[in-house]
């Protein structure tokens, strides 16, 4: 056996191991995630959310929405927080060094004055430059805080040192709630009797081409353009079927920021979020959970599959791109930042099965998929054309389109967001065009993350947002 | 009477319209706070009977919004699921006239309409 | 060695041709996907239009009983038609309808709210009820439960009572609930028996149900007393919320519980129900518990101590914690024109200690 044989074959060997455990790990997600949801359903088919709405035990909640020139449609957003149904409830708008004039125009919308605030640095922050509440009684539950800029983990640390209450909502202040987000997020910290439930996560869903009104959902539709689209796709995948599946084996290291609450008892004990990473609130969690493992607690990460948060996906490459390129970085530093968890049987599900399918999968896949193209492109060329590569590659593409139409259909089986027979076929399509379009830009926007992270790049690039002014008219059809 | 009505549950507006329109009085059915906002300063109601917990706008901020427009002549009953001290006491510091939590009984909702018909007042 | 003859195995079996038949499984299985996923959506839609005409019929079925005009006896039947009384053996209208007139009820009392019972009990639907407690799905029997629970059917109680402390927590759940709808504060006897834990949710719940009845005289000490601790947490909750002096020495027992989340409970339990005594004994617990009693004692001598406490609560402002610092400040603020004097003289020890006493002094002016 000469060397190129070997390499030829290690390389086949490796990505047959690759696309192998790619699929079993299509299959237990779809078994788990079909169960963990259904569970969910059936359990909440007749609860009454709005009776946790009027109780006086009812948790008490922050809100905290950290904002950074969103002056387009700060108010509107503001004002569809305040009128979330939930009595116990407080909402903390922090303007994160804002250079346009979104802290001027809250002052005039919301009849604020400046208080004297006393703020209990419990976690380090940049300097805050006011504490502003409302002279209108309606508006009472509204905090609105300047500060110098810090960053998003910065401002949320601030909001988290002015809390006064018990649990955590974090939310990006242009994403639209529905009515009972905060009753729904609320309920699984108080169901579990012998755990603590120190997090909860909610689905994302994707806005584009969504009427939207005064900040809330009117009407909804699959989004027009392509890249939203698959997106659209993408978050049912991850959403629906992975994170589902995820929290039945009580091992999900993610729950967006966007959208997610946090036992602020548990935040403030880990230090609260760190601001040296780009990936927040990723980070966090991780750290949470490695903390309750630690102090050997029995405790749960719960995630809730209803649509409550909509938000506003890249509509171009370019932001898309520089999206992509910051979760890359964001996975990478939390998994350099607890890379002690690996495999290491002290953290249970944790370090075993959780850290090790990130690295390799979410971490290690474009790498491995990238490397793979390579590779059959060298071997063309030397004149070796790998056919089983090929065809395992093939293999691989099909097995993630039948993933996806699987995922369409949980959709349609569940909450049926996109009615219309034709938004089933276009979403089929989409599906199908994944593997040659869509896919190979994201690979390739986490491997520039790779080296951009190589580099030690720390920022946050500059998302232009199209804001939810621009709205779709449509007619009948 | 020319009563408004705002609340986002279908069941409950379609009892309170039905309730009310069998008293004699005209009744404005609207969904939610915006639109029950809009109608008042389009059409002017006697009466205005809201839930708190609506879409846009809460039943509150429609008080709140009445009694600085209409402060004399436009009284406003809140009906509700939230029982708390707290909220009802909110409600009365905003100058709500009058509170039904629910369940309520239709019976009871009809007389105390009719404390504010200035027609019979008159 | 055992590894690599493996693998040389799978190479062999790896050949072109599985490897197309593979593809071809996986392209059969999406067109049979895409396929279902119409037909799926073809019958739902179906579905939906047979829904909304039931909608309209159950619609108009409750308005007739909820403005029923006439007397309303045992034998007094609304009138109903031959069609809707065919459709009720059609499960998705009896569903709707079933769903419509609990919904009702839910939201209505008065005679109203009897003539839905009326209605219901006319058209038999609390035989499907029955039926399906029978279930073997908890989320089928859950809702049955609930469905009898809301429609007051009281005579199904003692069907209900061994479901109180069912191994699902859903059917359990639901029980409770319906025992409580049924009996009131007496409904709570199931605390007596229960080995499953009663989560936050489902006291909450109790609660509410409970807080819409007049208020009863029960014995409440024997749950403070419970061996499952949820169940202690919820007669603290009780005595709480109810105001029971006479369990106050009870409740102090409650202080020395070795569970934590008792121990809060009953230091907020005081705030509520408290004698001139009380703040001696939350003070001379005070250091051994941590930050979070220790908060909570504070915030009840907020409500229930004299300026004798403010000693003690002076101290506390010496303490490095600065959220202590405040709640203390607060608590003396509030007890009193010398304790508010008295805050003055902390002022020059810190910048942050100063800010905290302008704050509450803000607080107490707004």
């Amino acid at each position: 056996m000469n060397w190129q044989t070997i390499v030829f074959d290690g390389f086949t060997y490796i990505m047959v191991l690759y696309a192998f455990s790619l699929i079993s790990f299509y299959v237990c997600v779809g078994i788990f995630s079909v169960g963990e949801t259904r569970n969910y359903i059936r359990k909440n088919s007749f609860t009454d959310y709005r009776m946790l709405a009027s109780a006086t035990d009812a948790p008490s909640i922050t809100v905290l929405a950290p904002a950074h020139n969103e002056g387009l449609t700060i108010i509107e957003n503001v004002r569809s927080l305040l009128s979330l149904n939930y009595i116990n409830i407080e909402v903390i708008v922090i303007n994160d060094g804002s250079t346009d004039d979104s802290l001027e125009k809250l002052i005039k919308a919301y009849d604020l004055y400046k208080t004297d605030y006393f703020i209990n640095e419990q976690i380090p922050t940049q300097a805050v430059l006011g504490v502003y509440k409302s002279r209108n009684l309606v508006y009472r539950k509204l905090i609105v805080v300047d500060k110098v800029k810090g960053g998003k983990a910065d401002a949320l640390n601030v909001g988290i040192n002015i809390s006064h209450h018990d649990y955590l909502v974090t939310i990006d202040v242009d994403c639209v709630l529905e009515q009972d987000a905060i009753l729904k997020l609320a309920k699984p910290f108080l169901e579990q009797a012998d755990k603590r439930v120190i997090a909860a996560g909610g689905v994302l869903r994707i806005a584009n081409s969504c009427e939207v009104e005064g900040g809330r959902l009117v009407k909804i539709y699959l989004p027009e353009q392509f890249l939203p689209r698959i997106q659209t796709l993408e978050y049912i995948r991850a959403f629906l079927l992975s994170r589902m599946a995820w929290t039945r084996l009580n091992g999900l290291l993610l729950i967006s920021g966007a959208f997610g609450s946090f036992d602020k008892e548990i935040v403030i004990k880990c230090g609260g979020y760190n601001n040296k990473t780009v990936g927040e609130d990723m980070e966090l969690l991780v750290r949470m959970r490695r903390y309750m493992e630690e102090q050997k607690e029995p405790y749960k990460v719960s995630f809730i599959p209803d649509p409550l948060c909509w938000t506003e996906a890249p509509a171009t490459y370019k932001t898309l791109g520089i999206q992509r390129n910051r979760w890359t970085r964001g996975t990478i530093e939390t998994l350099q930042n607890h890379k002690k968890m690996f495999f290491n049987p002290k953290y249970h599900i944790l370090g075993l099965v959780s850290y090790p399918y990130w690295a390799f999968f979410e971490f290690g896949g474009p790498i491995i998929e990238t490397l793979g193209y390579f590779m059959f492109i060298v071997f063309c060329v030397v004149g070796m054309v790998n056919w089983s590569v090929f065809f395992i590659m093939m293999s691989i593409f099909s097995i993630g389109v039948l993933y996806s139409l699987f995922a369409i259909l949980m959709e349609i089986l569940t909450y049926n967001q996109y009615k219309q027979k034709r938004d089933l076929l276009r979403l089929a399509l989409v599906a199908i065009a994944e593997p040659f379009v869509f896919h190979p830009f994201v690979v390739f926007s986490a491997i520039k993350g790779n080296f951009d992270f190589l580099r030690k790049r720390h920022n946050w690039g500059n998302m232009t947002r199209q804001g939810f002014t621009h709205r779709r008219l449509k007619t009948k059809s | 009477m020319k009563i408004l009505v705002a609340e986002d549950d279908e069941l409950m507006l379609k009892m309170l319209e039905f309730r009310l329109r069998k008293d004699g009085h005209e009744v404005i059915v609207t969904h939610d706070g915006r639109e029950a906002l809009a109608k008042i300063n389009e059409l002017v109601p006697d009466l205005v009977i809201t839930d708190i917990m609506m879409p846009f706008l809460s039943g509150l901020e429609i008080i709140g919004a009445v009694k600085k427009s209409y402060p004399n002549t436009m009284p406003v009953i809140i009906i509700s699921g939230m029982g708390q001290e707290s909220v009802v006491l909110e409600a009365f510091q905003l100058g709500a006239d009058d509170y039904i939590t629910k369940p309520f009984s239709p019976n009871e909702l009809s007389v105390r309409v009719k404390r504010f018909d200035k027609a019979i007042i008159l | 060695m055992l590894l690599i003859k493996l693998f040389m195995l799978s190479a062999f079996f790896i050949s072109l041709h599985t490897l197309g038949v593979i593809i071809l499984v996986f392209t059969n299985l999406m067109v049979c996907l895409l396929i279902f996923m119409l037909i799926y959506m073809y019958f739902r839609a179906k579905r939906e239009k047979n829904q909304t005409n039931y909608k309209l019929i159950s619609d108009l079925l409750v308005r007739k009983a909820v403005f029923y005009d006439g007397l309303m006896l045992p034998e007094t039947l609304i009138p109903v038609t031959k069609r809707v009384k065919k459709l009720i053996d059609n499960k998705d209208f009896r569903n709707r309808l079933t769903d419509e007139l609990v919904l009702a009820k839910k939201n209505i009392t008065g005679t109203s709210a009897e003539n839905i019972k009326h209605l219901y009990q006319q058209l038999n639907l609390e035989k499907y009820a029955l039926q399906l407690l029978k279930s073997r799905y908890w989320h089928i029997k859950a809702k049955a439960i609930q469905e009898l629970s809301l429609m007051e059917l009281k005579e199904y109680e003692f069907e209900l009572y061994p479901f109180a402390n069912n191994k699902n927590e859903l059917v359990r759940m639901e029980a409770q609930v319906a025992l409580v709808q049924f009996n009131g504060f007496e409904g709570l006897l199931f605390l007596d028996d229960i080995t499953y834990s009663v989560s936050e949710w489902q006291q909450i719940k109790l609660l509410q149900k409970l807080s819409n009845l007049p208020p009863l005289l029960i014995s409440v000490d024997k749950w403070l007393r419970s061996s499952n601790t949820s169940v202690v947490i919820f007669a603290l909750k009780l005595v709480r919320s109810y105001h029971r002096f006479e369990l106050h020495d009870a409740v102090l027992q409650c202080l020395d519980h070795p569970d934590p989340i008792v121990r809060l409970q009953a230091i907020n339990c005081f705030s509520e129900i408290y004698t001139d005594e009380t703040s001696i004994h939350l003070i001379s617990r005070f250091w051994r518990e941590g930050l979070k009693h220790q908060l909570a004692i504070i915030k009840a001598l907020q409500n229930i101590g004299s300026e004798n406490d403010n000693p003690f609560l002076l101290t506390l402002l010496h303490n490095d914690n600065y959220e202590m610092k405040l709640f203390a400040a607060r608590a003396i603020a509030r007890s009193g024109k010398k304790g508010l004097a008295s805050l003055n003289d902390y002022g020059t020890y810190d910048n942050k200690l100063n800010d905290i006493i302008i704050q509450v002094k803000g607080e107490l002016a707004a």
